[in-house]
């Protein structure tokens, strides 16, 4: 087992990484930028080292100084974290050659499912079905022209070097592709160094439903179940549930199979994410596959028991599958609510500053998984997440009243956060029956038929 | 100046201010030298009106490494850390080191190497004055934004 691991993050995953260290008696690096001096997850590390100024491509993506703090730190092992560089291949391999362990696939596995369009061409020689597109990337307008007219509008065209729901333009007729596969291009570009595009049909409204795998070093590769993230809201995900209401036994069985056949299929490792599009009529399409751990990762740790960090762990340091992992079955519901600091009321813009007071709900079946607390500053350099709020019940209905229960005690002042919004979705019709999809915040939202109230309770600061 | 007599200067300069000497004079083979503590005979471009050092300030501590800081009317410059890595005084494990206190720097002078993941990296000053104090350890790690030197 490792001795000590450098966490090459920050927030809440810098500080649940640092917890599963802790339990399993591993010793912690923390590398951090000068806006995260007195982050939670510095100060919880046994060593620190500040890599760079505030902004992450000056600190937190520059591998020179990360490997330079992992050689001093001597470090077994990093553990990426997700986005930051936890799914770039180069950075996997730097590690490989410095004899570190980079705690999930390797280089070469990441690469192959990084890539959309590549994982795509992976899907369909694995007899996984894919949304009907292009077989691969799309160089000119004409081109693009004549494959969406094959394909049949409405379509989708995506950056390959993509992720987190940038790089995407829909078009619904010739016209408007012509644009949007312009401004994709731009945008793949400036977002990611890269402007190649792919195509894909753009299926109407659909669920998004992922499938969490957990892969050993010894072949053994399982999945534990699915998560429905279709909440979201400018392609971000922002409510997550496990499992998804729109689940039967057989599609799970028949989608948890192509997940698998999948990840063995480019000798996946460690923990990863397979993402498919589920139409109205059931049929599900794989779109991309998640090298690395989720931010939603903690439902499906609660549904099946399990803690999928430590797991990472086990698996980075060449133990097998634990037990309870390759036998795991789903029990109970639970829910995710990821709190941001935007302002609901202002079109989520933005809200970093002193968190002037906090107080984080409590009980039976709720967990908070946050870095932040009373007196510290969110940084307006990095992503808004400031907690995930996690629900667990015995059905889908009680881990919603819980949800809406705790949304109720939860108390930040200082900043805006998306707190009163969830509170509104766990009222909302439409989410108690299940009956959501990808545009569902959208229609919610537009049709300012969305009540968001003010805590319920007033703390004495 | 040949290299070597540059280090001998040097090291006379460092033995003046351990025994509190203020005027140090060799003739030797037609070679001759002063040196008296004072005013900088080079003030640095940038430098302030020259403070002089009185004549106690080696107060008889043993280290060699920081001065007491005398009373200033300006608050001393930091050359910090731009990297990750082991920070060293020399360009070798038995070679003099690139700078010492009292010498005058400018922004292109070699002041240490920082080593990071076997690479030798020779660090610039970025600056211009006096080194006053060498803050950061030969040999130990140093992380990014690290106080190396005090430059007055």
């Amino acid at each position: 087992m490792f001795e000590k691991i450098l966490i090459a993050n920050r927030g809440e995953i810098a500080l649940r990484v640092i917890r599963a260290c802790k339990e399993l008696g591993i010793r912690t690096l923390a590398v951090y930028s000068e806006a995260d001096v007195d982050s939670l997850h510095v100060q919880l590390a046994d060593e620190s080292i500040c890599i760079g100024a505030a902004p992450s491509t000056e600190s937190y993506l520059k591998i020179d100084r990360i490997m330079s703090a992992a050689e001093i730190g001597d470090v077994d092992a990093i553990h990426p974290g997700y986005g930051f560089l936890a799914e770039n291949p180069d950075f996997a391999e730097v590690c490989e050659s410095c004899n570190i362990k980079f705690i999930g696939p390797s280089s070469r596995a990441m690469q192959a499912m990084g890539d959309k369009n590549s994982a795509r061409a992976f899907a369909r020689k694995a007899g996984v079905p894919v949304t009907p597109g292009s077989d691969g990337i799309v160089e000119t307008e004409s081109d693009a022209i004549r494959i969406a007219k094959k394909i049949g509008y409405p379509v989708m065209i995506k950056a390959s070097a993509g992720g987190g729901g940038r790089g995407m333009r829909t078009a619904h007729n010739e016209p408007s592709l012509k644009s949007a596969f312009h401004s994709a291009r731009h945008e793949a570009e400036k977002a990611f160094g890269n402007e190649q595009v792919y195509i894909e049909k753009l299926i109407i409204n659909p669920h998004h439903i992922e499938f969490q795998i957990v892969a050993d070093s010894h072949g053994h590769i399982v999945h534990l179940g699915e998560r429905d993230c279709s909440i979201q809201r400018r392609n971000q995900k922002v409510i997550e549930e496990c499992p998804s209401p729109l689940m039967t036994p057989g599609l799970r069985k028949k989608m948890g199979n192509a997940a698998v056949k999948l990840a063995k299929s480019v000798g996946y490792e460690n923990a990863g994410t397979i993402e498919f599009l589920v139409d109205q009529d059931r049929h599900f399409y794989f779109i991309e596959m998640n090298t690395r751990i989720q931010v939603e990762h903690t439902i499906t740790e609660e549904v099946y028991g399990c803690d999928l960090v430590k797991e990472q762990i086990r698996i980075a340091a060449g133990q097998p599958l634990s037990p309870h992992i390759a036998h795991a079955t789903p029990r109970l519901h639970a829910i995710q609510c990821r709190i941001n600091a935007e302002d609901p009321e202002k079109d989520f813009q933005a809200s970093p500053g002193r968190i002037a007071f906090y107080y984080a709900p409590g009980g039976r079946g709720v967990r908070i998984d946050s870095h932040v607390y009373t007196g510290y500053t969110v940084p307006l350099h990095y992503d808004s997440l400031i907690a995930k709020i996690i629900t667990v019940g015995a059905t889908r209905i009680n881990a919603i009243e819980r949800m809406r229960r705790a949304l109720g005690e939860y108390y930040i002042t200082g900043i805006k956060t998306t707190v009163p919004f969830h509170a509104a979705m766990m009222r909302n019709g439409e989410f108690r029956d299940g009956k959501y999809d990808t545009s569902f915040i959208e229609r919610v939202m537009s049709s300012g038929k969305l009540e968001l109230t003010s805590p319920a309770i007033r703390l004495r600061e | 100046m040949e290299s070597k007599e540059i280090k001998e200067i040097k090291t006379i300069i460092d033995l003046m201010e351990k025994n509190d000497l203020s005027v140090f004079e060799i003739e030797k083979d037609g070679f001759r030298l002063k040196l008296q503590k004072g005013p900088a005979a080079q003030p640095a471009a940038a430098a302030p009106p020259a403070v002089t050092l009185p004549p106690k300030a080696v107060t008889g501590s043993q280290e060699t490494t920081a001065l007491p800081k005398p009373i200033e009317s300006k608050p001393l410059k930091e050359i910090v850390s731009p990297m990750v890595g082991t920070f060293y005084r020399a360009g070798s494990p038995d070679g003099a080191p690139f700078i010492d206190i009292g010498q005058t720097v400018n922004e292109d002078t070699v002041v240490c190497i920082i080593e990071a993941m076997k690479v030798m990296n020779e660090i610039k000053a970025e600056t211009s004055g006096v080194i006053a104090e060498v803050v950061a350890e030969n040999g130990k790690p140093v992380q990014f934004g690290q106080v190396l030197f005090r430059v007055r």
